[in-house]
C-alpha cells in the first residue's frame, strides 16, 4: 500500500452546536498523488484544509501528516513540509511581488535570493515582480499564491480552490504547472475544487465530500470504471415522441425521454452510428447527437440530495 | 532555528509590511500637528510669550506642550496606529497565512506587538525633535523669545516623555489585543476612542488610578500627588501590570483562536 501523506481519521468538527460541519472525515492521501477534492460549495472542503493545517481546534478524531499525528509539538515540524494556498491568496497589495516572497522567505529563514526569482520564473510573473499587488490581476495572484506556497520546495502542497476567479487560460496554465510539479519533484498536490472537469483532467486521486462526510474516495480510474463501461448518448430530433416509439418497437432497451431528448445507453461507439441509421430510416431529423458525461452524473448523484 | 531567529524574522518582516502605509506616515504627521500648533501660537503671540531676562525659554515651551498634548493626544494616537498596523495583515488576509507557517505563535503575537511599540517610540522621538526644530525656528524669526540664547534641559522633557510612555503601556496592551482579534476596524476604533474620551472625563474621580485610558492625564495631573507603591509612581505599576496582563492573556487566547 502506498504511504499515506496525509491521514485523519474519524475527524469531527461542528462551528456551532447545531450542525456538524465535519462529521468522522477519513481522508487517505497517497504520496506521489495529485489528490482532488471534490465536493459542492458548503461542504466542508475548506474547513477541512483548515483543520489539516491546525488553523481549527478538531473536535474529536486525529490528523497525520507524514505519518506523524498534528500537535502542539510536531506543528512546527509538519508545517515545515507543507506549502498551502488557503482560499484567495493572502497577499500584501501595497508591496511589490519580490516583496511578498521576501516575506514569505524571511518566515521560513530562506536565505537565498535564488530561490525568489526560481519561484517567480516558475509561474511567469518575473516581468511583474515589481509591480505592487494591486495592480495584478485575480489569476496573477492566485499565481504568486502558488509561489509563496512553493519557495520551500515542500513535499505537500495544498491548494484550496487554485482555479478560482481564472480565465481558460490560466485554468490550463494552472493545471500544467501542478503537473509538472508533481511529475519532476514528486511533490503531492492537495487540490480542493467544486469543479469536476478540473479533478478529472488533472488528478491521479479523488475524495467526494458531501455535507462534511466522505462519500467516495479512490483513484480517478476507479472512479470512471465505477460508471460502467457503456456510453450514455443524448439526440436532439423533430419528433422526439415517435422517436422513441420507433426505438421501442425494435426492442431497443434503455431508451428514454428527458427534456425532448432521447436519452440511450449504448455498449460502444459503432451503436451510435445504428441508432442513427434507424431514426433516419423513419424519416425523422437528427439536430444533434453527444456523448453525456457519466462521471458528471455519478458526482451529482453522490452530492446531491 | 532558535527563538531568537523567529523572533528577529518576524521584526524584519513587519517593517517591510509597514513600507508605503499610511500607518508608517501616521508616526510622522501625528508627532508635527502639536509642534505646529504651538510654534503657530508662539510665533503670532511672540510679544506676551517673551520670557524675563536670565529665564531659560525653553522650560514653558517645553512643558507647556508635552502637559497639554500628550494626555489627550497620545491614547487617541495608540487607538489609530495599533488598529491601522494590524489592519494591515487583516486586509491582506494574511493571519490564515501567518497561522499556517512553521512559525510559533508567540512569534507572531509579540513581532507586531514590538512593531506597534516601535511606532508608537519612534512617535514620541519624531514629536520631540519636532519640538526642537520649531523652538529653533522661533528663535530665529523672533530673536526675543531668547530660543538661541539657552539650551533645553534634555534630561527633563525626555523623562517627562517616558512617563507619559510608560503611562501609555497599558492602553497599548488592551489596544493590540483587540486589534488582533477583530479583523472590523470599527470594534477596536470605536471601543479605543470611547474609553479614551471616557479616561478623559473620569480622571478626576480618585477611582481613575485603576482606568488605564486616564493613566496618560494621570501622569501629568497628578504630579506630586501622586501615590506611590514601592516609591514607584501607582500609574507606572498599573500600567506596566495591565500591559503585561493582556499581552500574556492576549496572546494565550490567540494561541486558541480558530482562524476562519
Amino acid at each position: 500500500m502506498n504511504q499515506l501523506i496525509v491521514h485523519t481519521k474519524n475527524l469531527n468538527f461542528s462551528h456551532n452546536k447545531t450542525k456538524q460541519d465535519i462529521e468522522n472525515l477519513e481522508l487517505k492521501i497517497p504520496k506521489g498523488s495529485i489528490y482532488g477534492f471534490l465536493g459542492p460549495n458548503g461542504s466542508g472542503k475548506s474547513t477541512t484544509i483548515r483543520l489539516m493545517l491546525g488553523l481549527l481546534k478538531k473536535n474529536s478524531g486525529t490528523v497525520a501528516l507524514f505519518g506523524e499525528t498534528f500537535s502542539s509539538k510536531t506543528r512546527l515540524q509538519i508545517l515545515n513540509r507543507v506549502g498551502a494556498l488557503i482560499e484567495n491568496p493572502s497577499l500584501y497589495d501595497h508591496l511589490d511581488a519580490v516583496d511578498n516572497l521576501r516575506i514569505a522567505a524571511n518566515y521560513r529563514q530562506i536565505k537565498s535570493f535564488d530561490s525568489i526569482n526560481e519561484v517567480l520564473a516558475m509561474v511567469k510573473l518575473t516581468q511583474a515582480k515589481n509591480k505592487k499587488i494591486k495592480e495584478y490581476s485575480l489569476g496573477m495572484k492566485q499565481r504568486l499564491g502558488l509561489a509563496i506556497s512553493l519557495l520551500s520546495q515542500p513535499e505537500l502542497i495544498i491548494l484550496d480552490e487554485p482555479t478560482n476567479g481564472l480565465d481558460p487560460k490560466g485554468i490550463i496554465e494552472m493545471r500544467t504547472l501542478i503537473k509538472d510539479l508533481n511529475k519532476k519533484y514528486g511533490t503531492t498536490i492537495f487540490i480542493s475544487s467544486h469543479l469536476l472537469s478540473e479533478i478529472e483532467r488533472t488528478c491521479t486521486h479523488v475524495g467526494i465530500i458531501r455535507e462534511g462526510k466522505m462519500v467516495y474516495q479512490d483513484t480517478v480510474a476507479s472512479l470512471k470504471e465505477a460508471t460502467g463501461t457503456n456510453l450514455k448518448i443524448a439526440i436532439e430530433v423533430d419528433k422526439p415522441t415517435e422517436a422513441l416509439s420507433v426505438l421501442k418497437n425494435l426492442k431497443i432497451e434503455n431508451c428514454s425521454l428527458q427534456d425532448d431528448f432521447l436519452q440511450i445507453e449504448v455498449k460502444n461507439k459503432e451503436e451510435i452510428t445504428e441508432m442513427v441509421d434507424i431514426l433516419r430510416s423513419e424519416k425523422i431529423t437528427i439536430y444533434q447527437v453527444f456523448l453525456k458525461n457519466n462521471l458528471e452524473e455519478l458526482f451529482l448523484s453522490l452530492t446531491e440530495n | 532555528m532558535t527563538a531568537l531567529s523567529f523572533y528577529i524574522s518576524s521584526i524584519k518582516n513587519e517593517l517591510i509590511k509597514l513600507k508605503r502605509t499610511f500607518a508608517l506616515w501616521l508616526t510622522v504627521i501625528s508627532a508635527m500637528i502639536f509642534p505646529i500648533l504651538f510654534f503657530i501660537a508662539f510665533f503670532m503671540k511672540h510679544k506676551t510669550n517673551t520670557p524675563k531676562i536670565g529665564v531659560n525659554p525653553w522650560d514653558y515651551f517645553m512643558t507647556v506642550q508635552i502637559e497639554n498634548s500628550t494626555p489627550f493626544f497620545i491614547p487617541m494616537f495608540i487607538v489609530l496606529i495599533t488598529g491601522l498596523i494590524m489592519q494591515i495583515e487583516h486586509r491582506s488576509l494574511g493571519m490564515k497565512y501567518l497561522f499556517a507557517l512553521p512559525i510559533p505563535k508567540w512569534s507572531i503575537y509579540f513581532g507586531k506587538l514590538t512593531i506597534v511599540i516601535f511606532a508608537i517610540l519612534s512617535t514620541y522621538a519624531y514629536y520631540y525633535l519636532a519640538i526642537l526644530v520649531s523652538g529653533l525656528l522661533l528663535g530665529l524669526l523672533h530673536p526675543d523669545l531668547a530660543f538661541l540664547n539657552f539650551q533645553p534641559e534634555h534630561l527633563n522633557y525626555l523623562r517627562m516623555l517616558s512617563i507619559s510612555f510608560v503611562a501609555s503601556l497599558g492602553i497599548i496592551g488592551i489596544q493590540f489585543w483587540l486589534s488582533f482579534r477583530y479583523k472590523n476596524f470599527v470594534v477596536p476604533l470605536g471601543f479605543g476612542m470611547f474609553l479614551a474620551i471616557i479616561g478623559i472625563i473620569v480622571s478626576q474621580a480618585p477611582q481613575s488610578i485603576y482606568f488605564p485610558y486616564s493613566f496618560s492625564v494621570l501622569s501629568v495631573s497628578l504630579g506630586d500627588k501622586m501615590p506611590l507603591i514601592f516609591g514607584v509612581s501607582s500609574v507606572a505599576v498599573f500600567s506596566i501590570g495591565c500591559f503585561l496582563t493582556t499581552s500574556i492573556l492576549g496572546y494565550l487566547h490567540i494561541r486558541k483562536l480558530n482562524i476562519k
